[in-house]
């Protein structure tokens, strides 16, 4: 194995004295030296597992060598992902955050005549409009990835974010999510010209002036307590008929 | 779970609400009793479809507020098949864009 660099070359050599387990290589795609958020999910795996979603990954591209096909890549990936979130899940009773009842609210006037309001948790702000997470100005994707764990501890701020704003004046920085997708198009997650659209065919009645987004990566005890139910009142506040929600 | 909560809070203040989950946190919504979501089959960060694939995001945008016209609330699961945009990396196919 050749080094690039003289960096990589010392780490080679200080690992050949304490070879990396197959649970560390895991790991490190989790916030690690291999951070990847796209897969970080490999740490909830077992090395059995890992295992099998490798040679499923190395089998499909060969394949795609040969055929030019990438849906198998792809599809190996996305199956992966979904094992890794639910197929680890343990007993649904142990679930942090579950409820046995069901809110339910009506719409009591036809869509068509309805102000639409959208959240996501997607971490969208307008440029210049930075909600300055633990006082920083203008922290880089990178540094919220690093510092998701104090993201964890505090209470989401909501940027809003008018209507009608540019793709080009948006910023999104989120620490807890590979935000690569979102960021060449934020409509991905935040439909601002969707909802516009659908308000023009008359599907909807109007848009809500502006959406909101905030960082996911919260307080889930702040949020539940307290912000959620603020938030609620915003959308009143705002005569909001109906709520749009994006989790990312 | 984020989201959850939010949708929890305003759903139970009266404005009915709409959530879209990606499959991979397809449990979400049934685990926290959410009143209506609907469930695409879309890598981890692309919740309405890939960047670039704006007729596809609008899709899903429509499926989910269809869910509010509804008379009972439920869990939807979409069934198309995961399609890349083209806007990163490859051509640009920007239909629908905007």
């Amino acid at each position: 194995m050749t080094s690039t660099s003289g960096e990589a070359a010392s780490t080679d050599e200080a690992n050949n004295d304490h070879p990396e387990t197959t649970h560390q290589l895991r790991q490190s795609f989790f916030y690690g030296s291999r951070s990847d958020l796209n897969f970080k999910f490999l740490k909830d795996l077992d090395d059995r597992e890992f295992g099998t979603f490798l040679s499923e990954l190395l089998g499909a591209v060969s394949e795609l060598s040969d055929s030019g096909d990438p849906d198998p890549v792809i599809d190996v990936a996305y199956r992966w992902q979904i094992e890794a979130y639910r197929g680890h899940l343990g007993d649904p009773a142990d679930f942090p955050h579950r409820y046995a009842d069901t809110p339910s609210a009506r719409l009591d006037k036809p869509l068509a005549e309805s102000r639409v309001g959208l959240i996501t948790s997607s971490g969208h702000f307008v440029d210049g409009d930075d909600p300055r997470p633990f006082g920083e100005e203008n922290m880089s994707q990178a540094e919220a990835e690093a510092r998701i764990g104090e993201f964890l501890k505090v209470a989401p701020e909501l940027s809003s974010i008018p209507m009608d704003t540019p793709g080009q004046n948006l910023v999104v920085r989120h620490g807890g999510y590979p935000v690569q997708a979102v960021a060449a198009d934020h409509q991905v997650a935040l439909p601002l010209g969707h909802l516009r659209t659908l308000a023009e065919e008359g599907v909807i009645g109007e848009t809500a002036p502006s959406a909101y987004s905030f960082v996911g990566a919260a307080s889930q005890v702040r949020l539940k307590k307290q912000v959620a139910a603020e938030w609620a009142q915003r959308m009143h506040d705002e005569e909001i008929d109906v709520v749009l929600l994006v989790p990312v | 779970m984020s989201v959850g909560h939010v949708q929890r809070a305003i759903e139970a203040s009266g404005i009915p609400t709409v959530s879209v989950y990606v499959a991979s946190f397809g449990h979400i919504p049934e685990l926290m009793s959410l009143p209506r979501s609907v469930i695409t089959p879309h890598p981890m960060g692309r919740p309405l479809g890939a960047p670039g694939d704006g007729e596809r995001q609008l899709e899903v945008v429509r499926a989910a507020l269809q869910l509010l016209t509804e008379p009972e609330p439920s869990i939807v699961e979409m069934g198309h098949r995961w399609r890349p945009g083209g806007l990163i990396g490859g051509r640009q196919n920007v239909d629908g864009y905007s």
